[in-house]
């Protein structure tokens, strides 16, 4: 009698596709930002040179890898590389990652039920966390934004809010 | 209350309280193997005969003689390292850590080294990293504040290389916290009354914060009313065990509820005040926590609501209507503070422009605020915080603590 049955946590492929666009979206909007965006820049430039982050989902990914190189942001793709990876924003499994990044959980209740395991110094985690908040802000609709980020910067000019995010946009697409 | 559907609660230390628990000590040790511990304490808790007391009551049945007794206030790697080997050569089988969060977390830091057989404690920092258990380690705090008795974190500065390394396992919660009563009995006014605010600030804290849950809910609610009860009567009559054994009761209680649930804003500014112009961390809890409640009270009023009933009892709570509550809550936090700064002859500061040092000079000027306000942003609580920060909303705060001003909330940023 086997009651007991091998449980397979199955692929989710579309689950999957779904996070790894998003993470690659999100990777360049990174790199377009910190070029378009005052405060994003500010951040970068506290870093050290060379420094990398990453987010994604455990155990096996996808993941976005992020770093600075030369003085200048890139997004590096789905791997390191071999690069040492000095804050790492894990988020527990690939079906969190699904309702964190498809905006059915907001990041302050993921942050709530423990969804989110950050890995590294917690100075550099903040100021990443502060990064991804203003990206986020740029990429998605007022709506939808709130839910992702604790605070909705309503006090933001139309200047950076409008231009900001043409300018997001623009490079995000092109990868520039 | 919020129902969360998903959270983690942990507190698996045995707590023993009493007015003569400390006669427990050796059943405890020989019920885990051990018998003869390393007493390690500070020489302000040694110099008020508190080892002495806990020497008397271990008696001679196992052998707790060697004591070290000069763990610094500001402990370090070198502290830790050092105090291993002691441990080692003297074969001992357990720790005994008799006093504040210093001491507490040297004691944790000795206990990795020494059970993992570690030459490097750096190898052991971060969250995780500790696969097994550790030593016995028995924990009696000599404040009632910090609640270190019963969190699984430490912290460990790395002196030479300017490095603080943090320390967060299962593992590292002691085995054992005895609350005796004696152990506070001779605490001076003043220091009982911000570490008592400290322990309220936990309880608080913990019961708004994003991490909150039903079953640190329980514990932060018996703590805030215990505290708020028994605080004004352990400062105004220091020899009185009654009130000194709730207090620590309610540190522990407070202990547990915000190592399971985190803190916000009040002690995000607060580790950064304490880090620029090093006043004691309690002082800094007192004179905050008012404005972590206003700062959120937009995210959380219902939740603040609820704490009116156990601090000002049923009659209060339900001739307050339910849109005044939360904002009482504070009225009456800022209340106790009044009276802890009458009680202990004004040495209880209520703004940050009141913090004077040993020379009786202003420890935060007015235009160090800044400074605090960017170390502010370094700090993680401000992730469990119900409300965002930013470097304004830092200075905002902190300008109205330190002229002792309640918040203009319409001021608050609220997206
Ligand atoms: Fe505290």
């Amino acid at each position: 009698m086997s009651i007991i049955k091998d449980v397979q946590s199955g692929k989710k492929p579309l689950k999957r596709a779904y996070v790894a666009i998003f993470l690659w979206f999100t990777g360049r909007a990174i790199q377009a930002a910190a070029k378009v965006d005052r405060e994003v820049k500010k951040e970068f430039e506290k870093l050290p040179e060379n420094f990398t982050f990453s987010l994604g989902c455990l155990p096996d990914g996808p993941w976005m890898v992020v770093g600075r190189e030369k003085g200048v942001v890139k997004y590096l793709g789905g791997d390191s590389r071999g690069r040492p990876v000095q804050v790492r924003l894990a988020i527990k499994s690939l079906d969190a990652g699904f309702l964190i990044l498809s905006f059915q959980e907001s990041t302050t209740l993921a942050t709530a039920r423990n969804r989110l395991i950050t890995d590294g110094e917690i100075p550099y985690a903040l100021a990443i966390i502060r990064i991804l908040d203003i990206v986020e802000v740029y990429l998605l609709p007022k709506l939808i934004a709130s839910l992702a980020v604790k605070r909705y910067p309503s006090w933001w000019t139309p200047a950076r809010k409008f231009g900001g995010r043409i300018g997001v946009y623009t490079r995000t697409l092109l990868g520039i | 209350m919020l129902l969360p559907d998903y959270y983690e609660f942990c507190c698996r230390v045995k707590i023993v309280a009493g007015h003569d628990a400390l006669e427990k000590i050796p059943d405890l040790l020989i019920e885990r193997g051990a018998k003869k511990p390393l007493v390690i304490t500070d020489k302000g808790v040694a110099g008020a005969g508190l080892t002495d007391i806990v020497s008397r009551a271990i008696g001679d049945r196992v052998d707790a003689g060697l004591i070290a007794d000069d763990v610094p206030p500001d402990s370090d790697l070198r502290v830790v390292n050092r105090l291993a080997r002691l441990y080692r050569d003297n074969a001992c089988d357990a720790i005994i850590a008799v006093g504040g969060g210093s001491v507490m977390d040297t004691a944790k830091g000795i206990n990795i080294v020494v059970s993992e057989n570690a030459e490097d404690l750096m190898a052991f920092s971060g969250v995780g990293a500790l696969k097994r258990p550790l030593k016995p380690l028995i924990a009696i705090p000599t404040t009632a504040g910090t609640g270190s008795e019963v969190t699984q974190v430490a912290v460990i500065k790395d002196h030479e290389k300017h490095l603080k390394m943090a320390f967060g396992s299962y593992f590292l919660l002691p085995d054992i916290a005895i609350l005796d009563s004696r152990m506070t009995l001779t605490m001076p006014p003043f220091i009982t009354a911000m570490t008592g605010m400290d322990a309220m600030s936990h309880a608080v804290e913990a019961y708004y914060c994003l991490q909150k849950n039903p079953l640190s809910d329980a514990h932060s609610l018996a703590a805030v009313g215990m505290i708020y009860r028994y605080l004004p009567l352990a400062v105004k009559n220091p020899e009185d065990r009654d009130s000194r054994l709730a207090m620590a009761v309610a540190a522990c209680l407070a202990g547990i509820a915000f190592s399971n649930s985190m803190v916000g804003l009040v002690h995000n500014l607060g580790h950064a005040t304490g880090s620029v112009c090093g006043v004691p961390h309690g002082l800094c809890m007192a004179i905050l926590l008012p404005y972590g409640l206003e700062y959120n009270l937009h995210k959380r009023a219902n939740v603040m609501a609820e704490l009116l009933l156990p601090i000002a009892g049923e009659q209060v709570y339900l001739a307050t209507p339910p849109e005044q509550r939360a904002q009482k809550v504070v009225s009456l936090i800022r209340g106790l503070n009044e009276n802890l700064h009458a009680i202990t002859g004004g040495r209880h500061a209520r703004c940050l422009q009141e913090i004077k040092d040993r020379e009786g000079k202003p420890s935060v000027p007015r235009d160090i605020l800044p400074q605090i306000a960017s170390a502010a942003l370094l700090d993680g609580a401000s992730i469990y915080n119900p409300e965002d920060t930013d470097y304004e909303d830092n200075r905002m705060v902190l300008e109205a603590a330190w002229e002792g001003k309640p918040l203009d909330r319409t001021r608050v940023k609220k997206g």
